[in-house]
């Protein structure tokens, strides 16, 4: 009876391997020792334990994660499969392992973080190409957080429960596979962030993070890769604790959608990987214009008109009433030359002018070439028309 | 559900036989086959797209249209559509618009065609909203239909200062700041506070004491103006952030 336990882990390996297209290249040692257990077991062991919950061999160390074999059985994971219209390419056992997050089962093999990460790089690379071709000017502060909008982690849990994944109570070998296996508390293992880790953070935060180098140091959120992740010693320890738990349980919820997207890359390609982003993350609705922040809108307008050799900005007063009342109004526009730039309200002359420079900056900020821009990825398409280049702005007002 | 499902295959079958019917009846019109085709003709009148959408398709009132005829406000009038609203973001200004820009060539050409009316100034102020200064009247006159300027601070560079000038406004500040301060010797160098601020900062402790007196200040205050210089810092915040 010895033998049976090694048997079952291979049932599983095998089902697995079948399925989800483990790369060989990455199979670290413990796959190996599992693999040579594979090979000692008759073919026969194998295809009885296909449906194997019937034969209880006795009470092994139960698997952190449900076993994939137990995946077509799954009505919630079939009705997943099939409200997202995933081909028919996908097997069911994939996406049981996207499912499957790292703090669940932390063998790489059984869980989804390789197809999270490689996901991650299908998303970040079709809403960046989006964003820089749609809104050239944008800086690169707000164009961070366009990303994090679109293809951060709370955004993808968004996406994520709106696709009806539900997380299971707890993580185990008898839950069911369509439910997402995640806890908290568990230290990552798998690291799926990329960047460098800065050797001046050891000199606290008041080191200066500029964001030239964030661009070439940081994460693809232009986030700080921190060598240890825990930053959970502060005063509140139960709002941190709070804090901690949502941003683990929108990371695993995340990666659920990372991971579907690297299984469609996976199995049927890259444009069905390129179809389900646009119709899932690009379709999302985000108004740039609410990402900015100014700290002298009035400079930084006079600042941009000097580099693009226009006319200094000038304050024009085009209309107001009740200026004698309590609740005045104002509308300031703001003209280079005899062009106007922008427009603004408000119930003070100086509020007004402020509004009307951070209206000017937003224009500029906010030119689109037009609705419907073409990204390089387009032209991966056969029989696409010839490529023009996009416009590249010269870059952000200093 | 079952009636239908039954009355379908009824009009497949009977479809050839009405053109049969229609056919007898252009040719020549009998009553009998008449009554035996129309209650067959199971149709239902509004799809689903008719309904929701091309029935609910309107065309929009007439003022809503912006009316072409003549220059901005072509008449006195109290609709306006669309009404007035914050001015967006989303529309780019001419001169923002880069060089390659389709919509650039397009406003040009809009511009040579009707050269009587600059399309983007002349604005709508029927409040009485007289320029105070008569520069300001000039300015206005000078750029014909433009609104007046606003009077506010800007800069305004002068370049007038040599360095024996800032050696003497360094010596003067470093001798005794209380009397030469900074208003001072801006007003005496002409030049602006910031300058004087950056060309012959004060000694620390004269900043130091400067500082002091600002604490004291500070203490003296009560909640209400506390709460108040609070809020204005908080409200300009909230400007900045374009939430207010």
């Amino acid at each position: 009876m010895k033998r049976i336990r090694p048997s079952r882990w291979s049932g599983q390996l095998l089902q697995a391997r079948r399925g989800a297209g483990i790369p060989a290249a990455r199979t670290p040692l413990c796959l190996a020792v599992r693999c040579q257990s594979t090979s000692s077991v008759p073919a026969s062991d194998s295809s009885t334990l296909d449906s194997s919950s019937s034969a209880s061999p006795p009470p092994a160390p139960p698997l952190p994660a449900p076993s994939f074999d137990r995946a077509p059985q799954s009505a919630k994971l079939a009705a997943l499969h099939a409200r997202l219209s995933l081909s028919k390419k996908i097997p069911l056992q994939t996406l049981a392992r996207a499912l499957v997050t790292p703090s669940a089962d932390a063998n790489p093999n059984f869980n989804n973080a390789n197809l999270a990460y490689l996901g991650s790089t299908i998303i970040n690379f079709h809403v960046y190409e989006y964003l820089v071709c749609k809104w050239p000017r944008l800086p690169m502060a707000i164009l961070y957080e366009a990303l994090r909008a679109y293809a951060g982690d709370e955004s993808l849990q968004q996406i994520a429960r709106r696709w009806g994944v539900e997380a299971a109570a707890a993580p185990g070998e008898e839950v069911d596979p369509g439910l997402l296996q995640w806890k908290a508390g568990e230290s990552n293992v798998v690291n799926t962030r990329w960047g460098y880790i800065r050797s001046e953070a050891a000199k606290g935060k008041a080191w200066r993070r500029g964001l030239s180098s964030r661009v070439v140091l940081d994460s693809d959120f232009g986030d700080q890769v921190s060598s240890s992740s825990s930053s959970s010693s502060s005063s509140s320890a139960s709002e941190s604790e709070r804090l901690e738990y949502n941003t683990l349980q929108s990371e695993a919820f995340g990666s659920v959608v990372q991971a579907v997207i690297g299984a469609i890359y996976t199995h049927c390609g890259r444009d069905e990987a390129k179809a389900f982003v646009k119709s899932h993350i690009l379709s999302r609705e985000l108004d740039p214009s609410r990402l900015f922040q100014f700290k002298l809108p009035t400079r930084e307008l006079a600042m941009l008109c000097a580099r693009e050799g226009f006319e200094p900005p000038v304050a024009r007063l085009e209309s107001e009433t009740g200026r004698l009342s309590r609740t005045p109004v104002y509308v300031v526009g703001i003209y280079s030359g005899k062009e106007k730039l922008g427009e603004g309200t408000g119930a003070s002359l100086d509020v007004a002018r402020r509004k009307a420079c951070m209206t000017s900056l937003k224009a500029w900020y906010l030119y689109s070439p037009g609705n419907k821009v073409r990204v390089p990825s387009d032209m991966m398409e056969p029989g696409a028309k010839p490529w023009t280049a996009p416009h590249i702005d010269i870059g952000e007002i200093i | 559900m079952d009636l239908r499902s039954l009355l379908r295959p009824a009009s497949q079958l009977v479809a050839p036989l009405r053109h049969l019917a229609a056919a007898a009846i252009s040719s020549s019109p009998s009553p009998s086959s008449a009554l035996l085709v129309v209650p067959l003709i199971s149709t239902r009148g509004h799809k689903t797209t008719a309904r929701t959408k091309r029935s609910l398709k309107m065309a929009p009132h007439d003022s809503f249209l912006p009316s072409r005829s003549a220059a901005f406000p072509a008449a006195d009038q109290i609709i306006y559509n669309p009404p007035a609203s914050e001015a967006s973001p989303e529309h780019t200004p001419f001169i923002f618009l880069p060089r390659n820009d389709p919509r650039r060539l397009a406003i040009l050409r809009l511009r040579n065609n009707n050269t009587f009316s600059d399309p983007s100034s002349q604005p709508s102020s029927s409040s009485s909203s007289s320029p105070s200064s008569t520069e300001a009247a000039a300015a206005a006159a000078g750029d014909g239909e433009l609104p007046p300027e606003m009077r506010y601070k800007r800069r305004q560079p002068k370049y007038n200062l040599t360095k024996e000038h800032i050696d003497e406004m360094r010596r003067l500040r470093a001798e005794d700041p209380l009397t030469w301060s900074v208003q001072r010797l801006a007003r005496k160098f002409e030049c602006s506070t910031v300058f004087v601020q950056m060309a012959a900062p004060a000694p620390e402790e004269h900043l130091r004491w400067l500082r002091a007196k600002m604490e004291r200040k500070k203490e003296r205050w009560g909640p209400i103006r506390t709460a108040a210089r609070e809020d204005r810092k908080r409200r300009a915040e909230m400007l900045y952030r374009g939430e207010l």
